[in-house]
Parts: C-alpha cells; structure tokens; sequence
C-alpha cells in the first residue's frame, strides 16, 4: 500500500526544549492510524507540523505527495485538540463556513451539513446557535466541520476528549465510516482502548520520541501475558513459581493481596498453576491476561500513557512557532 | 470567492448582524443633532429666576442705582439677543448676513435685526424667536423697602428668601441689595440657593457698566459718547488672495480649517473602533479556540488580510452611513453650508487626500492591534501591550485643535512625517492646503510604514495565533523579529 504520510527524521524545538526528536513513521493509503502518547510527548507538535501550521527544526515531512501540509490543505480534515467554533453561528452555517473555506461550494455545504447532521442524531439542531449546544454536540458539529469536504486525509488530535462514552461510540463508528470510505485517518490519543479497538497501525511516542511503529497485535506481543493471583499470598513465594518474572502487588486488602506476575516467554500458565497448588499457596483466584497496548506502552516506553509529559511554551516557543 | 474574501464576508455579516452595529451607525448623527440642540435645550430647562431689587438709601449719593443696574441688565439681556439673531443669520447667510444683522441692531434695536433676518435668511427670520428672559424683577415688598439699611435690612431679606415666596405668592430667587459705597457701587446677594453664580456675575457686570458711566460722568465724559464708543464695531475685512472669492475672506474660506479638524476626530475614532473591532474579533476566536481551525484551512496571510478588510468594509460603511446622513441633514437645514463643505472637500482632491490618510492609518493600526489580539485571550491580556500603543494615540489629539488656528506650525508640521500621527495630524490639517511636496510626502512615509507594519505584524499575528506563551512586549516583539 502507497503512503500518504512521511515523516522521516523530523525534529521540533523550542528553544532548548527538544519536543519532537527525530521521529520517522509511514502511514498508507485508506488505514488508521493511531499516534499514542501521554500529555506532551509531541503529538499535537507533530500534527501542526504534518499541517504545516508549524515548521520543522529539522527533517522531511511529505503529506498527499506535497513536502508542505499548506499546499494540500483542501485535501486535509482537521480536527484540533482545542475546540471551538462561532458561538453565534448555527451547526449548518458554521460546518458550511468552514467547508467554503477548503474550497466546498457554499450550497453544497449547507447541504452535507444538514445531511452529515441528521446522521448523527443531531437533525433537530439546525436553526440552534452553537453557544445553545451541549458540549458533545458541539464537537460531533465540530467533527462533521472537519471532514464535511471529503478529505482524503483527515488528522483528528484528541477526538475523544470530552465526550461520553455513547459519542466516544458513535465517533470510533464516524471513523471506521471515513476509512471505509478510502479517507486515511490519522488520530492521537492518550487512551490506548480506542486505539486497540480501531487502528490498523499505532505509532507510539514518549518524550517527543517514536516508541513503536506497527499494528495493535504486533505492540502487544512486545510485552509479556501475565498473570493476576488473588489470596493470601507471599510475593516471593508466587516469584518463585515456575514460568513466573517478575511479580507487581496491585492491591492488599486485610491481607488478601492482588498480584500480577509476568510469564516468561514460551511458558504455561497451567504449569504455573498446578505448581502453585503444588506449593499449597492460597490462591482464591487466577487468571492468564494477554497484556493490552496500555501495558505494551509502559512496556516500550517505561512511561505511563496517563502521565502529563508537557513543557510550558515560553517566549523562545513563540518565536520558534511562527517559524 | 477566495477565502481572504470569505472571512471577511463572515466578520461583516457577524457585525452587521448585531445591535451594537446598528447603534454605532445612528448614534454619531443622534448625538451630533443633541449636541446642536443642547446649549438651547439647557438654557430652556433652567427655571427662571425671579428677584428683587432694593437700594439702600444712605450715602446720600445712592439714588439711581437700582436704575441704572436694571438698564445695564436690560442691555445684557439685548446682547442674548443680538447672539441669537447672529446665530440664525449665519446659519443661512454666512458671515455676511450675519453682519447685515448686527448693524441693523446697533442702528434699529431688535425689531430692526429681526427685519433683517427675515430679509437675508427668510427661513431663519420666519421662525426666530427672541430667547426667553430667565431673570424677571418682581416689586419690592414694603417691608423691605421701609427696613433700615444693614443689619435690619438683611434679616428681613433673609426672612422673605426663606420663605421662597414673593408678595404676589412667584417664586423667589433672590433679594440684591444694591449699596454706594466708597470704593464704588456694590450689592449683597440673599439667594435661596447658596450657588448662584449666573446672578452673581450679572450683578458684578451690571455694577461694573454703573461704575464705569459714573466715573465717565464724574470725569466730564458725556454718556451718549461713551454709548456711541461702546458700541461702536470696526468694519474688518480680511483679504486673501488664496480666499474662494480671490478676495474677501468668507465663510467658505473659514471652513477648511474646521472641516480638517472634525475630520481628525473622526478619522481617529474610526481608526480606534475599527482596529479595536478587529482585535476583539481576534481574541474571541483566539479564546474560542478558532484560529488554529481557521489556520488549517487558509494561511496566516489570507487570515489577517479578510480580517482587515472586513472590519474597513464595516468601518467604510458606517463612515459612508454617517457622511450620508449629515449630507442629507444639513441640505435640508443649511443648504448653503452643505454646498460650501462639498465645495472644499473636492477642491485639489482633498476628499482622495483623506481617503488615502484614512486608508493608511486603519492599515497601520489594525495589523497591530490584530497581532496583539492574536496573543490574547482577554481584554485584561492586552492591556500590557495597549497602555503604552493607547498613550502614543492621544499625542495627535492634543495637537490637532492646533491645527485650527495655524495648520502650518512647525510642531504640525514635523508631527506630520511620524507615521502613527500622520493619518490624523495631516486629516486636520490637510483642508488648509498645505505645500503638495507635505501631502505627497507625507503619505509615501505612512504607507511604507504601513507596509512595514503590515510585513511585522503580520508575522507576530502568525506567531500569536499558535502560541500559548504569557504576552509581553519582549515575546511580542521577539516574535516580530524571529518568525
């Protein structure tokens, strides 16, 4: 499959701060892609950069075959982690607005709007001010604003922000919808379970650096399955069960100690089992867990996806932003 | 339609939409034929003041002075009069009717100037109306007039102003009691209430023309020659030959000047609401979380330059509404005005000269402020910036008025060449006809300074739009020097 996304060494400073060191990932035609990190990592750096909204301190970016997000930007859906739109406009004004802007004919605009919003539950909003919204509703408008001109490329950062779970439902189906359709989608999260459940292919990044580029299986099978024991249990007793690396306590109630114990690699869980029944330990519970892309990305990166990694722009960052 | 032009199709429709717009458009002619009407509508709604007159009796040389203080304010009373006849002739027979009008007061009294202006402003004549006297004598009380003088006489006018009421049951403002003393003629003033400045000032001018005719008396002076010298008004014509008539110096010469200063008042608080829309616009979409949307969409250039150009499409259209309105108003009221003001606004193209100024100061001046806007998130957040941009402003409102009385100081002149001023220094004094190398240089230098402007504020703008970094004027500046 073609790419239509390059990123080959790209960097981005502010000033001293290095936000985005030497990244290179590849994303092809009609996938999704998800782009995972913890608060700060460089992901909506990275966007702006792909858009062109910012300039990259060193490297290549090639988007829809043009070495600059600005030339083909009609061809781009973008959704931004900060959302907004005019308060006093309403949703089909407001979508066809910002459609006329990437060059969809007024008309035609109003059109899908009305259309795009019947599809998702929101036909009885039409003659609503946005300020008259709920938060969810403005961002499924907000959404539709983004892709309303049928983009080829659509990179939505953070789209799951803010909403509750039946719209975080609804938009993961709007994105299998738009990649079924032939868009490529591209979006950031620090919630690794949409990803798991969405993307064909994950890129993931701490500390402005790319952890792991490939599939959802594939970044899993970097990290170990592992067990979760319940009873009153000794943590070095269970270490020393055959197959076992290393043991972590997840929680201690009146002595009745949740662990999570690592397989080693090649090793049986029934094994282990019938060691423990073997060795007359308490076990109340067990059970074998094939580790998630949340544990694969603590596994990769040593970071968890929930930490807060972001620097504070200063006055350098402003400079180097308009660059 | 290219997308510069849709945003600013969308920040003219956004404004149009509002009360505010609206508001803004009616309210200058509102306020303009308020403030016309005011002076009269103020003098109309003050009460009139009733009083009373006593003359106390010793010195010997006392007698006449009540008289001789009502002539003088009879005679105050006769210039109200001969001002508001002035008023209405000029309006409709410029300076010339206006002095027609005066002559044939000095020469006939009031009934002789209002002939007159019926004769040279038949409009203006059919419907003067003397103004009305907003001091009347009552009589005296006996009580008053058979109290001895000083202390006696003092409590009883206390007493009768207390009591708000005159013999006849009219109000009651004051009680003067008029006394000779050495020094001269003098007046105890018992008014109700204690600020009464307007009676004051008329007793002291009345006492002073009293004092004034006894000495001219006493020095063997007749009083018809002093009247005749007082009255007398020297025949004064000011030649030109830049004047419109190649000679006399008229009305139409006169209002160059005046139109040059309204127009740098208003050019200066279109420019300040205009640029201060822009960056209102700016900051709520930066607050809103719009710009980076709209950055994906068009670049920082197309951005910026819808913005400006919409705002100038709203600022010109309330300019043109404005310009219409009073274009209208004053054909219908002072047709001979209106055709003057048209007649200096065309000549050597001073309309065009104001356009351009107009034109490049909105330029300069929006692009700043749209950069600091893009900064900021709050008023509060740009006053870093806009105290000392607002300070600089006020420079070419204090020198403007200058421009009235000598547009060709040097102080004008050099202000003039400083770009931020130029717009509304050289509006002020651009209907005086100042040298064409001034003019013509003077816009070269304001629109390469806006255009360097533009260039900076531009790339601020840009910066401003993505960041989220504290605004001061280090990070603004740096980020017009680095981006």
């Amino acid at each position: 499959m073609a790419a239509v996304l390059q990123l080959a060494d790209v960097s981005k400073n502010y000033g001293s701060f290095q936000a985005v060191r030497n990244l290179s990932f590849e994303v092809e035609r009609g996938t999704i892609c998800g782009f995972l990190g913890p608060n700060g990592a460089g992901k909506t750096s990275t966007i702006r950069m792909i858009l062109g909204l910012q300039g990259v301190s060193s490297g290549q970016i090639t988007i829809l075959g043009a070495d600059d997000g600005r030339k083909v930007r009609d061809r781009i859906g973008f959704l931004p982690e900060e959302r907004g739109l005019y308060k006093k406009m309403t949703p089909v004004e407001a979508i066809s607005y910002l459609g006329s802007l990437k060059g969809l004919p007024a008309a035609e605009g109003r059109k899908r709007a009305r259309d795009m919003l019947e599809q998702m539950g929101l036909g009885d909003t039409h003659k609503k001010k946005m300020k008259d919204l709920s938060k969810g509703m403005a961002q499924k408008v907000q959404l539709i604003a983004s892709v309303v001109h049928q983009p080829e490329f659509v990179i939505l950062d953070e789209p799951f922000s803010g909403l509750d779970p039946m719209n975080q439902q609804g938009l993961e189906a709007m994105i299998r919808s738009l990649a079924a359709n032939g868009a490529t989608v591209l979006f950031s999260t620090h919630v690794m379970q949409h990803a798991e459940r969405l993307c064909d292919k994950v890129v993931l990044l701490a500390r402005g650096r790319k952890a792991f580029e490939g599939t959802v299986a594939e970044a899993r099978a970097t990290s170990a399955r592992y067990l979760e024991i319940e009873g009153a249990l000794d943590v070095n007793a269970v270490a020393a069960l055959p197959g076992v690396g290393t043991v972590e306590t997840l929680s201690d109630i009146d002595g009745i100690v949740t662990l999570k114990a690592a397989l080693a690699a090649g090793a049986e869980a029934q094994h282990t089992l019938r060691a423990a029944f073997v060795s007359d330990l308490d076990v109340r519970r067990f059970q074998l867990r094939e580790p998630t892309l949340h544990d694969a990305f603590i596994a990769l990166t040593g970071d968890h996806p929930d930490d807060d990694q972001r620097h504070k722009a200063t006055g350098t960052q402003i400079e180097e932003a308009a660059q | 339609m290219n997308r510069a032009m849709l945003i600013a199709h969308r920040e003219v429709m956004a404004y149009v939409k509002t009360v505010g717009f609206w508001l803004s458009l009616l309210s200058l002619p509102f306020f303009a034929v308020l403030g016309g009407f005011m002076p009269t509508l103020i003098k109309r709604a003050e009460p009139v003041q009733n009083y009373i007159l006593v003359e106390e009796a010793a010195p010997a040389a006392s007698s006449g002075l009540a008289a001789a203080v009502r002539e003088a304010l009879e005679k105050d009373y006769d210039r109200t009069v001969l001002s508001s006849l002035s008023i209405a002739a000029v309006g409709e027979a410029g300076i010339t009717g206006r002095d027609t009008v005066r002559k044939a007061v000095d020469e006939g009294g009031y009934e002789a100037g209002l002939a007159a202006l019926k004769q040279v402003a038949p409009r203006a004549g059919a419907s003067f109306k003397a103004p009305r006297r907003d001091k009347i004598e009552l009589p005296a009380p006996a009580e008053l007039t058979s109290a001895a003088d000083g202390v006696a006489l003092d409590a009883k006018a206390r007493e009768w102003v207390q009591k708000d009421k005159s013999e006849g049951g009219q109000d009651l403002s004051a009680i003067i009691i008029l006394s000779n003393k050495d020094s001269g003629p003098a007046a105890r003033i018992w008014s109700r209430r204690a600020g009464n400045n307007d009676m004051e000032g008329q007793i002291r001018d009345a006492l002073r023309d009293v004092n004034r005719q006894k000495a001219f008396e006493a020095s063997g002076i007749d009083t018809a020659v002093v009247a005749q010298v007082e009255n007398y008004r020297p025949d004064i014509t000011l030649l030109s030959p830049r004047a419109a008539s190649g000679g006399e110096v008229g009305l139409r010469d006169r209002l160059p000047s005046i139109i040059g200063v309204i127009c740098g008042f208003l050019m200066w608080s279109l420019i300040i609401t205009g640029a201060s829309m822009l960056m209102n616009g700016v900051m709520e979409e930066k607050s809103n979380k719009i710009l980076e949307v709209l950055l994906s969409s068009v670049t920082a250039t197309e951005l910026l330059v819808g913005k400006v150009l919409g705002v100038a499409i709203l600022t010109l259209t309330v300019m043109g509404g404005w310009g219409i309105i009073s274009a209208v108003g004053l054909a219908a009221t002072l047709p001979d005005v209106a055709r003057d003001i048209g007649a200096v606004m065309l000549t050597n193209g001073l309309w065009l000269y104001l356009l351009l100024y107009l034109v490049g100061g909105y330029l300069m001046y929006a692009v700043l402020f749209a950069a600091i806007g893009a900064f900021c998130e709050t008023p509060r957040d740009a006053q870093t910036l806009m105290g000392p941009v607002m300070m600089a402003m006020v420079v070419p409102l204090l020198f403007m008025q200058m421009a009235v009385r000598n547009p060709d100081a040097v102080i004008l002149k050099v202000l003039s060449f400083i770009p931020p001023f130029t717009p509304f220094i050289m509006s002020a004094r651009a209907p005086s006809q100042p040298p064409l190398i001034e003019v013509i240089l003077s816009i070269v230098v304001m629109f390469v300074f806006a255009g360097l402007m533009m260039w900076l504020s531009g790339r601020a703008f840009r910066a401003g739009a993505m960041s989220d970094a504290k605004l001061s004027w280090k990070s603004f500046l740096g980020a017009m020097r680095h981006s």
